[in-house]
């Protein structure tokens, strides 16, 4: 992420991707202040994996596409450093690799996931040769995960932005991303 | 020169000098035995013996390598749109004096956050990817509203969510709801949600005269924060109200607005004149409630509200065509002139200005909105009545056909108005089949303990009716019941459980009363116009009601009464055809010869508007 122009402010980062069948992949970043107000936005053109990628990349095809291709991407675009980037697609989590911010899934209420003892889950999807395990907690109504690796983000997140995210329904803003898209795509063609 | 191959052992000669190789594992360490015999002088052995990269290979084994296969795998190109949006204003909070706000949760807080939220649209009008994404990217009007602390007193309808967020964006629209869906509430929290946000800073509403305290009886109820300037008073005062740019919301009346119309020329002021430094009048909004007022376009109150200065031009009306298209064409030329022309076809006329309309009717949007039960009570005239009234309807048509091509339009108004006077009462003796039968109705509903709203369009013939109906406890509210006092009638009626009845004349109460606590209606006799009709009704039948609306319309059959229901059933088909897309194809307005034709009688060709 570019640190020129860089403000700080008070801000969430809204990180998903749109699988198009015919086009390919879109992706949108939207930046909300804390008032749940648009203050970037960014998306990408789509792009389509060929045969070699799917091939060579396998089961870690969506998280390169996902986090290091387009999540990259996007977040270097953006101006503003927020304090978090939420995603609703898990393999978009990859791009946290890339990115000095903590980047968290927000579970939908309706996905159902299965909770083992200790908090861990394999999945919120389908089964998966190579899928992250999951440390789900909950902020707010907000029901939120992070790769088990980055367990120790679950601290800093809930302690720096408990409060503040308390009263949002983090799941909401990717519907507008959605429809942003939509649009733009619409306005190309 | 020969090789022989054999294992790793290669020997050869060249000309007279012989050698032998052997090769030995590893194929890259490969030494050899050189024997020369009878070595001529003279010869470089350098030249023979040096080994270089080309002749080792030679020597290697016969096993075939791989053949390499390279792919390249190019990781697309992510090219990346952006956009970025003005720092947004911090709700501003408003003057509040005596305002309870209750608390509000930020960005569709937890109390929305499972509920269907309304989201904001980008108009058609709105052309520029950036502006619509401006709108696209908005959180919903819930969390708009709740992060100022807007509260309501009770929620809003979904239905009502979706109105605010479609006049919230446009500089442009008609909120053309169905009577009795709310429409007020929705343009007050629209406007409340743009001048808190500082979209704007100053909103001119223009209603009737009659609705004036209405208004802002609703304004406290829904916006109790917003202060709020009723214009009124002698001519002095009103010029330095209309002046008062610090008010957000200044209420006005059209009849009011005739008489200042010169204030709003902007005319620059003569020095030494009261009206001396003032700037000139601009609004950001100029919303205008029941806006057929303006249908006739070259009308005089058309001309006035064109020419108020503004940014934003909303108009609410439940009946956007009364009688013709052109009425629409009208109320167009106050939100976009030009926009459209009086000869559209209606279909076109719909499909062009579907982004600036939104109307919904009750059957759509209310699902629990008990019904309201229309019943047309066709009655035959007492024995008077109808002695009385074929004596009127033989002398009037014997009069225009006397008068031949010199009958005009006023000729047979004034007979109609006369046969339909004498459907209500016979002025002789009277008599009246509506009135037996009504009352018949109101002796059992007074009974329930239930109340009725009976309307006509002549004081007069509601105050027989109040002689007639008085031990139903009767009010009155109509022309000749002072401004001041009508307010009083309305709360009386509601509050005075010995009140079972309310005399309405349609100009007075046909719009902006709410009488959701009367569960009957009556229309002693009927209007022109079927929308004035429709508003009267729905007085009654709107949020809020107890229980089903019984409508009773009272019909006598075979005069003229019969022959003017046909009419107002084919104006209620042009509405249809340009707000609903399924409207069959009919006869447009009302023409001379179908007025003539009420008395079987022919008249010139051409086109006249009966204005209700």
């Amino acid at each position: 992420m570019s640190n020129i122009d860089m403000k700080s402010k008070l801000a969430l980062g809204f990180l998903t991707i749109i699988e198009h069948a015919q086009h390919g992949l879109f992706g949108g970043y939207l930046i909300l202040n804390t008032s749940g107000r648009p203050l970037e936005f960014h998306c990408t053109t789509p792009i389509k994996p060929n045969r070699a990628q799917e091939i060579l990349y396998g089961p870690t095809l969506e998280a390169f596409l996902y986090g290091e291709q387009i999540g990259q991407t996007l977040l270097k675009q953006s101006n503003i450093q927020p304090l978090m980037v939420c995603t609703d697609r898990e393999p978009a989590l990859a791009v946290r690799e890339y990115v000095s911010l903590p980047v968290v899934l927000v579970i939908p209420a309706e996905k159902s996931v299965t909770i083992e003892n200790d908090q861990r889950i394999l999945r919120i999807d389908g089964p998966h040769g190579s899928g992250p395990n999951l440390l789900t907690f909950e902020l707010g109504r907000n029901r939120l995960a992070l790769p088990a690796r980055a367990e120790e983000e679950r601290k800093v997140i809930v302690e720096q932005l408990g409060e503040l995210v308390e009263s949002f329904d983090l799941a909401e803003p990717f519907e507008r991303i959605r429809e942003a898209i939509e649009e733009a795509q619409q306005a190309v063609r | 020169m020969s090789e022989n191959v054999d294992g790793l052992k290669v020997t050869g000669a060249m000309e007279n000098i012989s050698w032998q190789a052997q090769a030995q594992s590893p194929l890259s360490a490969i030494s050899l035995d050189l024997r020369f015999e009878n070595l001529p002088q003279g010869i470089d052995l350098s030249e023979i013996l040096l080994p270089t990269e080309q002749k080792v290979i030679s020597l290697k084994p016969e096993i075939p390598l791989p053949r390499a296969i390279s792919i390249f795998v190019a990781n697309p190109r992510v090219r990346v749109c952006s956009f970025t949006f003005d720092d947004p204003l911090e709700t501003r909070a408003l003057t509040s004096t005596d305002a309870e706000r209750p608390s509000g949760q930020l960005f569709a807080g937890v109390g929305q956050q499972r509920k269907r939220l309304t989201r904001i649209k980008p108009p058609g009008d709105v052309i520029k990817l950036e502006d619509r994404l401006h709108y696209l990217l908005q959180p919903s009007l819930e969390s708009l509203l709740s992060e100022g602390a807007l509260g309501f007193p009770c929620r809003p309808y979904p239905y009502q969510f979706e109105g605010m967020a479609f006049l919230y964006p446009r500089q442009a629209a008609i909120l053309a709801d169905e009577m009795g869906l709310g429409k007020t509430m929705q343009a007050i929290t629209a406007i409340r949600l743009l001048l808190h946000r500082g979209e704007m800073r100053r909103v001119l509403l223009v209603c009737p005269k009659s609705l004036v305290t209405n208004w802002r009886r609703e304004f406290h109820m829904w916006a109790p924060e917003l202060p709020v300037m009723v214009i009124e008073g002698d001519q002095s005062k009103r010029a330095w109200q209309w002046h008062l740019a610090d008010v957000p919301l200044c209420i006005a009346n059209y009849e009011l607005l005739v008489r200042d119309r010169e204030l709003f020329e902007n005319r620059p002021v003569a020095e030494g004149t009261s009206g001396e430094g003032w700037q000139p009048i601009q609004f950001d909004l100029v919303l205008l409630d029941e806006a057929q007022r303006i249908k006739n376009r070259t009308g005089t109150t058309n001309q006035i509200v064109r020419s108020i200065s503004r940014k934003r031009s909303w108009a609410l009306t439940g009946t956007p065509v009364e009688n013709s298209t052109d009425d629409l064409v009208g109320i167009f030329e106050f939100l976009a002139p030009g926009f459209l022309s009086p000869d559209m076809k209606p279909r076109k006329m719909g499909r062009t200005v579907s982004d600036y309309v939104l109307r919904r009717t009750k059957d759509q949007v209310l699902n629990d909105l008990p019904p309201k039960l229309v019943h047309d009570e066709r009655l035959d005239l007492t024995p008077e009545q109808h002695k009385t009234y074929k004596l009127a309807e033989d002398e009037g048509i014997l009069r225009l056909t006397e008068l031949g091509v010199s009958a005009t339009i006023r000729h047979v108004f004034e007979l109609v108005l006369r046969l339909k006077q004498i459907c209500n009462f016979d002025p002789a003796t009277g008599a009246s089949a509506k009135l037996e039968r009504l009352t018949a109705d109101l002796e059992e509903i007074a009974q329930s303990g239930r109340k009725a709203i009976v309307f006509s369009q002549w004081v007069s013939t509601l105050e027989k009716l109040r002689d007639h109906l008085a031990q139903f406890g009767v009010l009155e509210y109509h022309g000749r019941i002072p401004s001041k006092q009508r307010d009083a009638v309305i709360e009386r009626f509601r509050q005075d459980d010995s009140c079972h009845v309310l005399l309405i004349s349609y100009g007075a109460g046909g719009v902006g009363l709410n009488l959701q606590f009367a569960n009957y209606v009556f229309l002693f006799d009927r209007w022109w116009n079927p929308a004035v009709e429709d508003q009267a009704i729905n007085r009654a039948h709107r949020i809020g009601v107890d229980g089903p609306v019984y409508v009773t319309r009272f019909l006598m059959l075979d005069t003229i009464e019969e022959r003017i229901e046909s009419i107002l059933q084919a104006k209620r088909e042009l509405f249809d055809i340009v707000f609903s897309e399924d409207g069959r194809r009919q006869k447009m307005g009302l023409t001379q010869e179908e007025l003539f034709g009420l008395f079987q009688l022919k008249c010139p060709d051409g086109k006249i508007d009966l204005a209700a």
